[in-house]
């Protein structure tokens, strides 16, 4: 299958400061991908630098195949974008904003954009300053899906939606995919990607220091043990399991964090009377979490 | 398909129609004086004044229409409103909008930098042709009652058709700027400054003695070899539609080139 995002050594540099460090990420044809990280972390000039709204300092990005800034309308067609913050003239009716939008591109029916409008409850009538910053966010949503793109690159696209809108919004990424398109999604917000990605790339300090499916990066994340022995515990045993933190005992309960296979853990727990056991669902925000917190090495270097 | 284009004049239509009709209704007005300046009145105050600031007022001959016209409506206060106008639509065409955030949607859209400033330009230029257009109307308009009659409606249109090519002009400089920058308050700024000193040049050069600096000022050729008495000056016209073009070129490579601000 294609590649329609491809990144190769992508790099951006704003003065000294760093946007993107020798980024490498392929994103494959109807495939929807997660793009997570902290505010600052490089997810929007990763976006800028795909819609050529900047040039990267070096390495290169394909899009389809194509050069973004050589290739910048015809690839504009194909794509729909959606910014955090989406910004047009207040002073404009939504109606008139989205025709404006719609003519830009050809082929985009009327009915198309009243029936997402309708979707997501919004009254193509008003003045877009009199919306809030979700229904403004709306809009936003109705321009990047109106015209059924091969490609939507979506920048934190559920910023300021409630719940029941960010309901339909995942709902619109399913249909999407469903439909054969590519949907590359930033976030800050684990369980909105994990609902809907096949992958998740987790980028921080302009690298990408993760990138998996979800499912296998749940697989990787910290399971929570909670375990109520009948005998006493043996504490020895457990501090040396692999891959164990977090261990706190309070009387005959011993909680703890386990980061591989419990193979160990089952061996230890073998040879003692155990009256209950709770192990929680892998959590993904505390693995998004643990990628996210500076490293102890990192720490060292910045303070050198 | 120049929805852009459109788009852009619908979108500024409360200020061009204010603009204009406030231009129109200024000029007007200050036109309306005439006969009293005729009969006298005006002609008695100015004589008051030295020779060099009558020339640099250029009110040496403020008895006649053209005269009167070329020194305060066409001289001051059309002019100073078209070319704020100007600035002010300008500076909205790349700085403000990429400031504000618009621009980032727009050239997310199948819509290249260089078609998005040429139909912008193109949109100002119409909205300072409306504009200086809607100011020769209301000039032909009181031209019998204001006794204005030895100015041919030729020798109006020439003056404001370079009324509408001085607008423009001022108006491409701060999206000149603007593309260079992307900064409004560097757009704004730089036009307005750039405004003032060619107006200052052009007014008092003779007296500093630095005669050749007015022909670095584009109110020169707007009005240095008065239309409203020599009709249509050509070269003049022509020099303000060059220096625009030049400056759209500037502009969209520059434009080309640069990252957008975010």
């Amino acid at each position: 299958m294609e590649d329609v995002i491809q990144l190769e050594k992508l790099t951006k540099t704003y003065g000294t400061r760093r946007g993107l460090v020798e980024l490498d990420l392929a994103v494959a044809e109807g495939e929807v991908f997660g793009y997570l990280g902290p505010n600052g972390a490089g997810k929007s000039t990763t976006i800028r630098l795909l819609l050529d709204l900047i040039r990267p300092t070096s390495g290169r990005a394909r899009l389809f195949g194509r050069d973004p800034r050589e290739h910048a309308v015809s690839l504009h067609r194909r794509i729909g974008y959606l910014a955090g913050d989406f910004l047009v003239d207040p002073r404009q009716r939504v109606g008139e904003c989205l025709s404006f939008l719609a003519d830009l591109r050809s082929d985009v029916p009327r009915a198309r954009i009243e029936e997402l409008a309708a979707r997501l409850d919004l009254d193509l009538s008003v003045r877009v300053k009199a919306l809030s910053k979700g229904n403004r966010q709306k809009v936003g949503l109705v321009q990047a899906f109106m015209h059924r793109p091969d490609l939507l690159i979506l920048d934190e696209p559920t910023s300021g939606l409630d719940p029941l809108v960010q309901q339909t919004f995942l709902d619109l990424v399913r249909e999407a995919k469903a439909a054969g398109q590519t949907v590359f999604m930033s976030s800050h917000i684990m369980t909105e990607v994990e609902a809907v990605a096949d992958r998740v790339g987790i980028i921080r300090g302009g690298r990408l220091v993760a990138l998996d499916t979800v499912a296998r990066l749940r697989d990787h994340a910290r399971h929570r043990f909670e375990i109520t022995f009948t005998g006493p515990i043996d504490q020895a045993a457990l501090t040396t399991l692999p891959g164990i933190s977090d261990l706190t005992v309070d009387g005959a309960t011993a909680r703890f964090a386990l980061a591989t296979e419990p193979n160990e853990l089952i061996a230890v727990l073998a040879r003692h009377q155990v009256a209950s056991l709770r192990a929680s669902e892998p959590d993904l925000e505390e693995l998004f979490f643990t990628y996210y917190q500076p490293t102890e090495a990192a720490k060292e270097a910045s303070r050198a | 398909m120049p929805n852009v284009l459109t788009k852009t004049l619908w979108d500024s239509r409360r200020s061009l129609t204010g603009f204009a009709v406030g231009t129109a209704l200024v000029g007007t007005m200050y036109a309306g004086f005439y006969p009293q300046v005729a009969d006298g009145a005006m002609g008695q105050a100015v004589e008051g004044f030295s020779p060099t600031l009558r020339e640099a007022l250029n009110m040496e001959d403020i008895a006649s229409a053209a005269g009167y016209l070329g020194s305060s409506v066409f001289g001051i206060i059309v002019p100073l409103i078209a070319v704020i106008y100007g600035i002010a639509t300008g500076t909205r065409v790349i700085a403000g909008d990429e400031e504000a955030g618009y621009l980032d949607l727009l050239l997310a859209h199948p819509v290249s930098r260089t078609r998005l400033l040429l139909h912008r330009c193109a949109a100002l230029a119409i909205g300072s042709g409306i504009l200086a257009g809607l100011v020769l109307l209301a000039m032909l308009a009181v031209r019998p009652s204001a006794r204005l009659e030895t100015i041919s409606i030729g020798q109006f249109a020439a003056q404001s058709v370079a009324l509408a090519l001085l607008c423009t002009l001022f108006g491409a400089i701060a999206i000149t700027i603007g593309a260079v920058t992307g900064s409004r308050a560097a757009a704004l700024a730089g036009s307005a400054a750039i405004g003032v000193l060619t107006y200052a040049a052009n007014t008092f050069a003779s007296q500093i003695g630095a005669d050749s600096l007015r022909h670095l000022s584009p109110f020169h050729y707007y009005i240095g070899n008065e239309p409203l008495r020599n009709g249509f000056q050509w070269a003049d016209l022509g020099i303000l539609t060059a220096t625009i073009g030049v400056l759209v070129v500037l502009a969209t490579a520059a434009f080309n080139r640069r990252d957008l601000t975010s």
